[in-house]
């Protein structure tokens, strides 16, 4: 179905309704009742419990939407649906940074309370850390892969995957050397998880920042995007500023993958799957593509996290990735079935 | 001396730069309708940095509502005279001039505005339908932001129309022929509505009905609305049957420039490639290549 503007502000509209939704759900998912606190006026309490929970969506709200709308980016600027947005070694980057954060920085460093003008900003070291090897790793990345000032997309993917083997390596040889403890941190935090980045509102109100400067970069680009699903020569011969467009929009989603990493570690599937899902529904237009992927995966991961909150405590905390695979995976491919087969474009 | 060095062609170019050939006279035609020649390549030079192939000397002109046809044996460098003028490369030597303005000087839009290219095959990595895929040659007229107003569809539907493929518009790409395909791509270029058409072996993928038909539409563009047609093509005797002009490629040289019946000849083809070949002119002038069969 053709793209129009009635039917892009009307998907737009009830993708923000469903996210505000499942938000209430996730503000209402958890191992304590809030109704007896508020029967007994436990105000204080409540307050806590709220505040713990609205970090939780407000996170995972930030990394889903992160992973997808760079997952999309992407695999159109690769031409490639198995893309995903840390095929250029930014998980590995990232991961490597939070570790050595965590083996090497004193206890009092792990967060850091900076100023931006007037306004005090608490930051996880750790999140800085993980941000900044996510940075250098784009950079070394970028590096490694241009050619006379011109960057071809298969010298970056082997580029990534060799730079992300490099850094799988590091961190077994990090974790072989580590006592347990510190271990099954590093494997814990390996597993990608929400929790990692609760209590620091600062720090999310940093990332909220960046990551709508670039979703708006995204949008600017979406139909840079179409055009690019054609090939370079049809692109350029359509206007397009290829190496412009494909540098700029590579850096922003790295930036983005990267952010959602240090956030919350290194969580698979949804950036691969949701950007699929969405396409297979809405069609590939990259105009719709890139706000409903926003939005579709901020919401497939607070559905994620929120139905974590309702496993009992006793069982111990489970990595949300353990639910975007165990979810995601059979969803997509009943939805791969019912399309024919086709997971390039949409149901039609 | 690059394209941005190259502001004035010269009005009477001369053609026959292959070594030891004659200099040709062609394209009186496109001379006589004007001045300015809507593309001007001016001793253009390329090299892929090894030795075994390298363009250059390559000068022609392409006016407007001439139907020019490119021609040669593979690797003769057509593919690459196809990729400089879209400025996906850029030149060593000489020039590109397009509307009388250096081609590396254009704005990307403006450029996209004036030159619409047709690439030899085209696929998309996802599914668009035939429509959304013309309507993406509006981008150039409607920016890289805004939705496609109601003229941009009329225009995208007119353009299927006009290469008989309106009946696909709603079908995926993915599911159309190789020429069906081919004629949904040639719709796009249409749709940029721009001045020079540049196409890249675009029948390859057609029947013999739709190669004439394209060839037929190409001269129409040409000869009625007074578009620009650069053609590559490996047919000699469709070529010879519609375009006003060929050039004849040969090792990286422009071999021969002119007119069908001067430059199809027994002794410029058996040097362009290789072969023996009988050719035969038709009462209109018009040359038909047969190949000798041994």
């Amino acid at each position: 179905m053709r793209l129009t503007r009635q039917r892009y502000v009307i998907t737009l509209i009830v993708c923000a309704l469903v996210l505000i939704l499942v938000s209430a759900f996730g503000l209402l998912m958890g191992p304590v009742d809030p109704l007896p606190l508020l029967r007994e006026g436990r105000w204080e309490r409540l307050r806590q419990i709220a505040d713990f929970r609205l970090e939780g969506v407000v996170t995972a709200s930030l990394v889903g939407a992160s992973l997808a709308v760079s997952g999309a980016a992407f695999q159109a600027l690769l031409r490639n649906p198995l893309a995903e947005p840390f095929i250029l070694g930014i998980s590995g980057g990232a991961s490597l940074g939070v570790i050595l954060a965590l083996l090497f920085l004193p206890a009092q460093l792990v967060e850091l309370q900076l100023s931006i003008g007037p306004v005090p900003v608490f930051l996880s070291s750790l999140s800085l850390a993980g941000f900044l090897m996510a940075l250098l790793t784009i950079a070394l990345v970028f590096a490694i892969a241009q050619r006379r000032g011109r960057v071809d997309p298969y010298r970056l993917i082997l580029t990534g995957v060799i730079v992300n083997a490099f850094y799988a390596a590091a961190i077994m040889l990090v974790s072989a050397l580590s006592g347990d403890k510190l271990r099954n941190e590093i494997i814990f935090y390996l597993m990608g998880g929400i929790g990692t980045a609760a209590g620091r509102w600062s720090e999310l109100a940093v990332a909220t920042v960046l990551v709508f400067i670039g979703i708006a970069i995204f949008m600017g680009q979406a139909k840079g995007f179409n055009l690019m699903a054609f090939g370079e020569s049809a692109a350029t011969s359509m206007g397009l500023n290829v190496n412009r467009h494909r540098l700029l929009a590579l850096v922003v989603a790295s930036l983005l993958a990267g952010l959602s990493v240090s956030l919350a570690g290194p969580i698979g599937f949804v950036g691969l799957i949701v950007p699929h899902i969405l396409r297979m529904i809405f069609g590939p237009d990259h105009r719709l593509l890139i706000p409903v992927s926003v939005f579709g995966g901020a919401i497939f991961l607070v559905l994620a996290h929120s139905l974590l909150q309702i496993i009992p405590p006793e069982i111990g905390p489970l990595p949300v990735g353990v639910v975007t695979a165990l979810c995601g995976v059979p969803f997509f491919i009943l939805l791969m079935r019912r399309s024919g087969g086709s997971v390039g474009g949409s149901d039609r | 001396m690059t394209d941005r060095d190259n502001t004035s062609p010269p009005r009477n170019p001369t053609a026959g730069q292959g070594p030891g050939q004659p200099a040709r006279q062609g394209a009186e035609k496109s001379i006589e309708q004007s001045p300015q020649p809507r593309l001007s390549v001016r001793d253009l030079g390329f090299s892929y940095g090894s030795e075994r192939f390298r363009l250059s000397g390559v000068s022609f002109d392409v006016a407007p509502g001439e139907l020019v046809g490119l021609l040669g044996a593979n690797g003769s460098g057509k593919s690459t005279i196809v990729r400089l003028v879209m400025r996906l490369m850029r030149a060593h030597q000489g020039g590109i001039i397009v509307d009388g303005k250096p081609s590396l000087k254009w704005h990307m839009g403006d450029y996209a505005r004036r030159v619409a290219y047709v690439p030899q095959e085209s696929r998309a990595v996802f599914a668009f339908t035939a429509l959304e895929t013309v309507l993406m040659g509006r981008s150039p007229h409607t920016g890289m932001l805004g939705f496609e107003s109601e003229d941009d569809i009329a225009a995208a539907r007119g353009a299927l129309q006009t290469v008989d493929a309106e009946i696909f518009a709603d079908t995926l790409l993915e599911e159309l022929s190789g020429g069906e395909r081919q004629r949904v791509i040639l719709a796009r270029a249409l749709a940029q509505q721009a001045n020079l058409l540049v196409l890249d072996e675009p029948a390859a993928f057609l029947d013999i009905r739709h190669q004439y038909d394209l060839y037929r539409l190409l001269r129409d563009l040409s000869h009625l609305q007074g578009r620009s047609c650069l053609c590559v093509s490996h047919d000699l005797n469709v070529a010879a049957a519609y375009c006003d002009k060929l050039l004849l490629m040969h090792a990286g040289r422009l071999l021969a420039q002119g007119t069908p019946a001067e430059v199809l000849t027994s002794d410029l083809i058996r040097t362009a490639y290789d072969i023996e070949a009988d050719v035969v002119l038709s009462p209109t002038g018009r040359p038909t290549v047969l190949p000798r069969v041994e």
